[in-house]
C-alpha cells in the first residue's frame, strides 16, 4: 500500500478454487470424526504450541541431564536385579502426564472460544468429532513426548528389572490409556466450563477423586462391612498356679512340671472389635488408575522370585499384593477371633516346635497366595473406558452447531 | 412451501421471523430479510439490537428459537454442514492463531475446507496479496496490527470462494484507503455474483457499497417503512446559494415543494436527470448556487430519524 497508488483496488482476487477440489455437495450435519479432519486439527494444535527457540534449549537440557541422570545411576548402582527403578520411572511418566495433558486440555475449548479462534474452524468442513479428537490427540501427544524423553532412562531401568518387554509395553499402554482419559476429562471440562481457570481447576479436581478419593472411600466405608469378633485368646491362669508350677514357669525351667498341665483361662471380659470384609468393597479401590496400572503389572511371587528371574517384588508387585488381601478378605481364623494361645505356645516352644498364632496364619503362605493372586484390572480398565467415551461424547455434543445453548455468559464470537 | 421454493430460486440469504434469546434476553425478536445473488446488503442499527447474533443464525453457529432461514437453498438447522461450505463468515471478534504465520493460518484453514495442500497455499497466497499482506506471510499473526488483523480475517473468510459472504464490521479499525478498498472489493465480489450481508457503524461508508439497507432495531428487523425512508432520503438534494432568500422566493414562485432546514434548503429529485433538468432551471431563473448535490448520506439519515435509544 503506497501512497504513488493513486487508485487505490485490491489486488486481483485469485482464481476461484480449482475444479479438482470441487466439493461434492453435502447433506445434513455430520459429526463424526473423520482421519483427515482429525490429523488436521492435531497438526494445527501441535503448531500452535510449537516451543520457541528458548523451549527447545530447555528442553534439550533437560534431556541433556535426564541422559546424564541414568549414566550416573547405571555406574554407581550395584550389581543384581531390581524393578524400583523402573517403578520410579513409570510413575514419573504417569504423574507428568496427568499433569501436562489435561492442563492443556482443560484450556483449549474454552480458551480457543473466548480468543475467538474456535468459531472459524466449527465454520470449515471440520466436524465437531474431529475437533474434539484432534484436541484430544495433540494434547496426549505432548504427554507422549514425556515418555519419549524419558526413554533413555527408563530402557537402563528397563534392563535391571526383571520385566519382560511385553509387560513393559501392557504397563506403558496403561499408562497411556489412563493420560488419555484424563486428557479427555479436561477436554470435557473445557467444553462444559466458560472460563479456563475454572475448567483446568475442575479436571485436576476430578484425576485427584480418583486417585485419592477411591482410596478414601475404601477406608471410611469400612466401618459399614465390619463384622464384630470376639477375642478369644488363651493364657496361663497366673493366679490359679501352684508354687511349683509358679517357680517353673517364673524361671522358664520346665525339668519338672509338664508346661500341658498348667491352668488355662480365657478374659472373662473379652475384646472386641471389627473385622472388615474387605472383599466387599476391594472393587472401589480396583477402580483407582493406579491401582489398575498395578494390576497391570506381572505379577512377582514371594517365594520363587530369585528362580523365576525376577527382582524382589517391588512397589507394584505390594501394591499388587495389598490389593489382592483386600480382595481375598478376611479368613475364616480372623472371622474366628484372634485366638492367641499361651499354653499351646508354651508346649509347643518346650517341645521345639513352631507356633503359628491361633489365626492359623502361616504368615508366609500367606503372602505368597496374595503375591500370586489373579490379576483384577478389569474395573479399572472398565472405568477408563466410560470416563474416556463419556467425556468424547461430551465434548462432541458441545461443539456441534448450530448452538442450542452456550456455555454460561459466553459468547459464539 | 411453493413460496418458499420460489424464495430459495431466488435469494441468497432469507430469514423470515427468526427470532433468539439468551435466557431472559431477546437479542433477536423478529428479523425477516432477504438477499439475492449478485448483491450487497447492509445491515444497520444500533449497539446490542441483534446484528451480530442475527449473522450467526445465517451461519448457521447458533440454533434460531423460531423462524425459517434459508442459506444457499439449505435449512442451517438441519443441513448447516451444507450452509457452511457456502459461506464465508467474518466475524467481529479478531482471533488469529498468535504462533501461526499468515500463510499458514490461510493454508490451515483451506484445508479445513478440504482443499488440496498446495491448492490451500496457493489460494493463501493470492488472497494475503489481495489484501496487501504479502509481506507478512512468513509473520507469525500475534505480530499483526489491528487493522491488519482485520484484512487476514477477510482473505479467511474468502479461502472458500463462498457464494454468500456475512461480514461484520469488516471497515472496523481499517485505514482510509483499505476501506475504500474494502467496497472496491465488496463490489466486485457481487459483480462476481455472490451475496454479500454487511453490517458497519460508519454508514456514510455504506452508502456506496451497498444496494440495500436492512435497519434493525431491539431485535426487530424494520421492512418496508426504512425502505421508503431511504428511498425517500436519496432523493433528497441540498442547494446552497449565495443568497438562500432568493431561492426560497424562486422555489415558492415556481410551486416546487421544499425542506427549509437549518444548514439549507432541501429539494427532493427523482433521478439523477431530473437534478439536472431542477439544477438548469435554477441556473435560468438566476439563482446563485455554488453547490448542488445529495443532502448527504441517504443512510445515515434514515438511521438519524428512526427514533431509537442504544441498549
Ligand atoms: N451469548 C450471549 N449471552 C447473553 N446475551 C447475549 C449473548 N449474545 C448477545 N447477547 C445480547 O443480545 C443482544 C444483541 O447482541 P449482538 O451482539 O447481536 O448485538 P449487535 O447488534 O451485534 O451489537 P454491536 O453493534 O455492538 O456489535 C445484546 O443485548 C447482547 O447483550
Ligand atoms: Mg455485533
Amino acid at each position: 500500500m503506497t501512497l504513488v497508488d493513486q487508485n487505490p483496488a485490491p489486488a486481483e482476487a485469485p482464481e476461484p478454487a480449482p475444479a479438482s477440489s470441487a466439493r461434492p455437495a453435502i447433506r445434513g450435519n455430520p459429526w463424526l470424526p473423520t482421519p483427515r479432519g482429525v490429523w488436521l486439527v492435531t497438526g494445527i494444535e501441535l503448531r500452535r504450541r510449537r516451543p520457541t527457540v528458548k523451549g527447545w534449549i530447555f528442553y534439550g537440557l533437560l534431556v541433556a541431564v535426564i541422559l546424564g541422570l541414568g549414566i550416573l545411576v547405571a555406574m554407581v548402582s550395584p550389581e543384581g536385579l531390581t524393578s524400583i527403578p523402573l517403578e520410579m520411572v513409570l510413575v514419573l511418566v504417569l504423574g507428568a502426564g496427568m499433569l501436562i495433558a489435561p492442563s492443556l486440555a482443560a484450556t483449549s475449548i474454552n480458551g480457543d472460544s473466548s480468543e475467538g479462534v474456535l468459531a472459524p474452524l466449527q465454520m470449515t468442513r471440520l466436524t465437531a468429532g474431529d475437533l474434539a479428537l484432534g484436541k484430544l490427540l495433540s494434547s496426549w501427544l505432548i504427554a507422549f513426548f514425556v515418555l519419549l524423553t524419558i526413554a533413555p532412562l527408563m530402557v537402563y531401568a528397563f534392563v535391571r528389572s526383571g520385566w519382560h518387554g511385553d509387560e513393559l509395553a501392557i504397563v506403558l499402554a496403561a499408562i497411556l490409556l489412563v493420560v488419555l482419559t484424563s486428557t479427555a476429562i479436561g477436554l470435557a471440562w473445557s467444553s462444559l466450563a466458560a472460563r479456563a481457570v475454572a475448567s483446568v481447576s475442575l479436571a485436576h479436581l476430578t484425576t485427584g477423586f480418583l486417585l485419592l478419593g477411591t482410596l478414601l472411600t475404601f477406608v471410611f466405608t469400612q466401618p459399614l462391612v465390619s463384622e464384630t469378633v470376639t477375642d478369644s485368646s488363651r493364657y496361663v491362669d497366673y493366679e490359679a498356679l501352684t508354687d511349683e508350677q509358679r517357680a517353673a514357669y517364673d524361671s522358664w525351667d520346665w525339668s519338672e512340671v509338664d508346661p500341658a498341665t498348667l491352668p488355662c483361662t480365657t478374659d472373662t471380659d473379652p475384646w472386641e472389635y471389627g473385622v472388615a470384609h474387605t472383599e466387599r468393597t476391594a472393587w472401589i479401590v480396583l477402580a483407582n488408575p493406579v491401582v489398575m496400572i498395578g494390576e497391570m503389572s506381572p505379577i512377582v511371587s514371594y517365594e520363587t522370585w530369585e528362580e523365576d528371574g525376577r527382582a524382589a517384588p517391588g512397589l507394584f508387585a505390594e501394591m499388587h499384593a495389598s490389593v489382592s488381601g483386600w480382595r481375598i478378605g478376611p479368613s475364616e481364623a480372623d472371622l474366628a477371633g484372634q485366638q492367641w494361645d499361651e499354653c499351646a505356645m508354651l508346649v509347643a516352644d518346650v517341645n521345639g516346635e513352631d507356633y503359628y498364632g491361633g489365626s492359623g496364619g502361616d504368615w508366609e503362605a500367606e503372602q505368597e497366595e496374595r503375591s500370586t493372586y489373579d490379576r483384577a484390572p478389569w474395573i479399572g480398565l472398565g472405568v477408563q473406558g466410560v470416563l474416556l467415551l463419556g467425556s468424547i461424547w461430551i465434548v462432541v455434543a458441545r461443539l456441534r452447531v448450530p448452538y442450542k445453548k452456550l456455555r454460561q455468559g459466553s459468547r459464539v464470537a | 412451501m411453493t413460496a418458499t421454493d420460489t424464495i430459495v430460486a431466488t435469494s441468497a440469504i432469507s430469514a423470515h421471523g427468526v427470532a433468539r434469546a439468551f435466557g431472559s434476553v431477546q437479542a433477536v425478536a423478529d428479523a425477516t430479510l432477504e438477499v439475492r445473488p449478485g448483491t450487497v446488503t447492509a445491515l444497520i442499527g444500533p449497539n446490542g439490537c441483534g446484528k451480530t447474533t442475527l449473522m450467526l443464525m445465517l451461519a448457521g453457529l447458533l440454533r434460531p428459537d423460531a423462524g425459517e432461514i434459508r442459506v444457499a437453498g439449505a435449512d442451517p438447522r438441519h443441513d448447516s454442514a451444507a450452509v457452511r461450505a457456502a459461506i464465508g463468515w467474518m466475524p467481529d471478534q479478531l482471533g488469529s492463531w498468535d504462533n501461526l504465520t499468515c500463510l499458514q493460518t490461510l493454508t490451515l484453514m483451506g484445508r479445513g475446507y478440504r482443499l488440496h495442500k498446495h491448492e490451500a497455499r496457493e489460494r493463501g497466497v493470492g488472497l494475503l496479496g489481495m489484501v496487501h499482506l504479502s509481506e507478512f506471510a512468513d509473520r507469525p499473526t500475534r505480530v499483526l496490527s489491528r487493522g491488519q488483523k482485520q484484512r487476514l480475517s477477510l482473505a479467511r473468510a474468502l479461502m472458500n470462494d463462498p457464494q454468500v459472504l456475512l461480514l461484520d464490521e469488516p471497515a472496523n479499525g481499517l485505514d482510509p484507503r483499505s476501506r475504500i478498498e474494502l467496497r472496491t472489493l465488496v463490489r466486485e465480489l457481487a459483480a462476481d455474483g455472490k451475496a454479500v450481508l454487511v453490517s458497519s457503524h460508519v454508514l456514510a461508508e455504506l452508502d456506496e457499497m451497498v444496494d440495500d439497507a436492512i435497519f434493525m432495531s431491539k431485535g426487530r428487523t424494520l421492512g418496508d417503512e426504512a425502505a421508503a425512508k431511504v428511498a425517500d432520503a436519496k432523493r433528497r438534494y441540498r442547494v446552497a446559494t449565495l443568497d438562500d432568500a432568493a431561492l426560497r422566493e424562486v422555489l415558492a414562485e415556481g410551486g416546487v415543494p421544499f425542506d427549509d432546514e437549518p444548514s439549507g434548503v432541501v429539494v427532493r429529485v427523482g433521478s439523477e436527470e431530473e437534478a439536472f433538468q431542477a439544477l438548469a432551471w435554477l441556473m435560468s431563473r438566476g439563482v446563485k448556487v455554488h453547490r448542488f448535490g445529495p443532502a448527504g448520506s441517504a443512510l445515515e439519515q434514515t438511521y438519524m430519524s428512526m427514533e431509537e435509544e442504544r441498549r
